[in-house]
């Protein structure tokens, strides 16, 4: 496949110029191609430690997203968001059910009992896509074919659709998309100290 | 203009009183003026503390109404409510958790600061645009979180506003709690100071929550009229007639006119120092009166015993010195009274010599002597000298028993000093049977010599009573000689330093005590010179003779003296006339003349020694003719 297509390069910076870590870019195909394939492999967001682990997690449409609780409390994960409003009540070890998000789009993933938890699930109906690294730069490997580039990220400001570019990757091209997107401040809860730890974490 | 006491006691009073009045007044005065610093500088402190509490209890407030507002960010069952989108379910269950924390009002705000729900009814919610400030800070806040106090549709509230998080902030949860009279009587609970919140409305300040009362509030909304202050300040504030120090601050984080006034009185602050004072004014007039009280018995102390010496010195000037002073004291004045005590005693005994000096000597001597310094040394004066002597004592002293021999001799010199002092002449000394007296010494006379005659003739005049006193102690008649002469003599202190005597001396002495001596051998009783003569152009003298005496080489005419010449009796007068004639011939040597002369004389005084002196003298001058320089002067050798 890779020798049909090409190398889609991105960069990803804030208003200030600064390079944006951790940032989704993903490439929707603008060719009919028909649904992509759903990915059998599940995915995994534990929870260690009262927190999510990954923090940002991206997923196909239809991807089943398991929540596996590694902490000897229990936690009740929920999530209000419009792509997947859920909620697995207080539970331990692994859910019976994993989570099919179904629905493209930003989910913010919360534990009833730990207002600082939080995780997002970033739903994209495209296989193509990836997190720029401390240089705010990212690469995706495309087929050719005309793709409209977009990027989102969990600090993102605004409608992920309105940053949307247009590229093109021929055969044996590469291509490259500028983004400049501006990041809002996204205020989080305190953690908790831990029972007896006595000091906040 | 220099104030003068009547009594000293007064002076020690008003001394004391007025020391005493100064001291504590100065005092008093400092105390006040500490007191009212003091007062005014513990306000302040206290005031700074108040504010500084103030400020911690809006702080606690905040922080208290932060975590309320968070347990309902974090709520879950309201995160679920939210997440319907249905208002009224919204509406209702932020008007539960309002109820939950005893919130005066809850909104529920878009993050871009919409209205989504309103706990307030719909006529008093203002414009969401009021809170734009608050979200504005709460945007820039690490969590998300702000806080303010502001009028909300014209009442005071401490706002606070937190997220929504669900997980992810969705919205804005504001909660507020009115800011009235709880939370002012919470504050002075806490601070003992007045609170008030002020808030400026079109019309002036509204006191909505104070712990004043109704008049000094209404002043603290007139004091604040048209004033805004940016920065807290500390002033003096009178209100209905209290004086306060009042702290006030803005209190209004968004300028929307809020004011913070927390005030305490200064006369409360004072009272203690006004307990303090009035104490202090106790202790001054219960000290006055006690050091008035002591200063009048230590003045009376001290005034008594000197009034005491007053009148013991008036008592001295009448003449009494028996009474000595009474004072006990040990003291001054008890060191004066003695002092005092010796002094009457020292005149006492000065009197007393005096007395006896007068006595032993003739009281114008003993003043002489008392009138000037002690020292030898005398002037040369002309004084006529005096001497009296009983005639032949020595027979009589033979004779009498020493008992009535004393007392005989006492009555003769007492007559011959009252015939001596009557006349102002003065007795210098007794001389065992004999007196000394002198004219014109120390006392001086125009006519001492005329006093000295006239004394001599009283004397001789006196003797027939005289000798009836002696008699009367058994006595027989006496005779007396008298010699006066009148000469230029030395008089004055005589003797030693430590025993000295006042005397006359000189030759013109010597001489009266000759002619004194010359009595007998003329049978007459006083013989007076010729000097004396020439100084009583009045009086009339008889010569007797002209004599050279023992240790005089110079003659002196003699004379005897025979009273006043124009009371004389004219057969005397006679008598003297023919004398001078009959002692005129026998001078010019015409020795019939003058025989004839006498034995006239004798024959009318059978008894005169005088004419029979000068027939027998002739009788010899006649067998021996007298030489060329004869001139009638007879010479005496012996005393």
């Amino acid at each position: 496949m890779q020798a049909l297509g090409g190398t889609l390069g991105a960069v990803v910076r804030n208003a200030e110029g600064e390079p944006v870590k951790g940032a989704v870019v993903y490439a929707l195909p603008l060719d009919a191609q028909g649904a992509p394939v759903p990915i059998e492999q599940p995915a995994v967001i534990d929870q260690v430690d009262k927190e999510f682990v990954p923090n940002l997690t991206v997923v196909q449409v239809g991807t089943r997203v398991q929540f596996p609780n590694r902490d000897q409390i229990r936690h009740h994960v929920y999530s209000f968001s419009e792509a997947k409003s859920f909620e697995i009540p207080l539970y331990e070890g692994i859910p019976a059910e994993p989570i099919v998000f179904d629905k493209p789009g930003p989910v913010v993933l919360g534990c009833n009992i730990h207002d600082w938890m939080r995780a997002y699930v970033f739903v994209v109906e495209t296989p193509y896509f990836t997190l720029t690294g401390e240089d705010g730069r990212a690469s995706l490997e495309l087929p050719a074919g005309s793709y409209a580039v977009r990027v989102w990220h969990p600090e993102l400001e605004g409608d992920p659709a309105r940053l949307g570019q247009r590229a093109s990757i021929e055969e044996e091209g590469d291509a490259e998309v500028r983004f400049a997107i501006e990041q809002a401040r996204v205020w989080r809860p305190r953690r908790a100290p831990s029972p007896g730890a006595g000091s906040y974490r | 203009m220099p104030i003068h006491f009547a009594s000293f006691r007064a002076r020690i009073l008003v001394f004391v009183a007025g020391l005493l009045v100064v001291v504590q007044a100065a005092g008093l005065l400092a105390v006040q003026a500490a007191n009212l610093r003091e007062a005014r500088r513990s306000i302040d402190e206290a005031l700074e503390l108040t504010a500084a509490a103030f400020q911690r209890s809006l702080e606690e407030r905040r922080k208290i109404l932060v975590e309320k507002a968070l347990l309902l960010s974090a709520d879950f069952a309201f995160k679920t409510a939210m997440a319907t989108g249905d208002h009224d379910t919204i509406l209702s269950a932020l008007e539960n958790h309002r109820a939950r924390v005893g919130a005066d009002l809850m909104l529920l705000l878009e993050l871009s600061g919409g209205v989504i729900a309103d706990t307030r009814p719909a006529a008093l919610a203002g414009a969401a645009s009021e809170l734009g400030p608050l979200l504005a800070r709460a945007r820039e806040d690490e969590f998300g979180e702000a806080s303010s106090i502001r009028s909300l549709g014209g009442a005071a509230y401490q706002l606070v506003t937190v997220p929504l998080f669900m997980p992810e902030p969705r919205a804005w949860i504001v909660i507020g709690f009115a800011l009235g009279d709880t939370f002012a009587r919470e504050l002075q609970q806490q601070t003992r100071t007045q609170v008030s919140l002020l808030l400026r409305r079109p019309d002036g300040w509204d006191a909505f929550c104070s712990t004043l009362a109704e008049p000094e509030r209404e002043a603290l909304e007139a004091r604040l009229s048209g004033s805004w202050r940016e920065a807290p300040e500390l002033a003096t504030l009178v209100l209905d007639g209290q004086e306060y120090v009042a702290w006030t601050a803005p209190l209004d984080d968004e300028g929307g006119g809020l004011v913070a006034v927390l005030q305490r009185s200064l006369e409360e602050a004072l009272a203690s120092s006004r307990r303090l004072r009035a104490q202090l004014l106790a202790i001054f007039v219960f000290g006055l009166l006690l050091s008035l009280v002591g200063s009048a018995l230590v003045a009376t102390r001290v005034t008594r015993p000197v009034a005491d010496l007053a009148r013991a010195a008036r008592r001295i000037r009448a003449g009494n010195y028996a009474e000595p002073v009474a004072v006990e004291q040990r003291d001054e004045i008890g060191a004066l009274a003695a002092s005092f005590n010796d002094m009457m005693k020292g005149l006492t005994e000065r009197d007393q010599v005096r007395d006896m000096l007068g006595r032993v000597v003739a009281p114008e001597i003993a003043r002489e002597l008392l009138s000037k310094e002690i020292e030898l040394g005398g002037e040369e004066r002309t004084v006529t000298v005096f001497f009296c002597d009983v005639r032949g004592f020595t027979g009589i002293a033979e004779r009498e028993p020493p008992e009535r021999l004393v007392r005989i001799l006492n009555t003769v010199l007492t007559g011959a000093s009252a015939a001596i002092e009557g006349r102002g002449g003065v007795v210098e000394e007794y001389m065992g049977d004999g007196v000394k007296a002198l004219f014109g010494a120390p006392l001086e006379h125009e006519d001492d010599a005329r006093r000295a005659v006239l004394a001599a003739l009283d004397l001789v005049a006196a003797l027939p009573q005289l000798d009836r006193e002696v008699a009367a102690l058994g006595g027989s008649p006496l005779a007396i000689g008298i010699g006066i002469n009148t000469a230029r003599v030395v008089a004055g202190r005589m003797g030693s330093l430590s025993r000295l005597k006042y005397t006359v001396v000189g030759d013109g002495v010597n001489l009266a005590s000759r002619l004194e001596g010359l009595t007998s051998r003329y049978g007459v009783g006083i013989v007076v010179s010729e000097s004396t003569v020439a100084s009583c152009p009045d009086l009339a003298f008889r010569e007797l003779d002209r004599v050279r005496v023992k240790g005089r080489s110079a003659s002196v005419a003699i004379f005897e003296p025979l009273g006043v010449a124009e009371r004389l009796d004219p057969e005397r007068r006679e008598q003297a006339r023919r004398h001078k004639a009959a002692l005129e011939r026998f001078r010019a040597r015409d020795w019939d003349a003058a025989e004839a002369g006498f034995a006239a004389l004798a024959r009318h005084e059978p008894g005169s020694r005088l004419y029979a002196l000068y027939r027998e003298r002739m009788a010899i001058l006649r067998a021996e003719p007298p030489g060329p320089d004869w001139d009638g002067t007879v010479s005496y050798d012996e005393k």
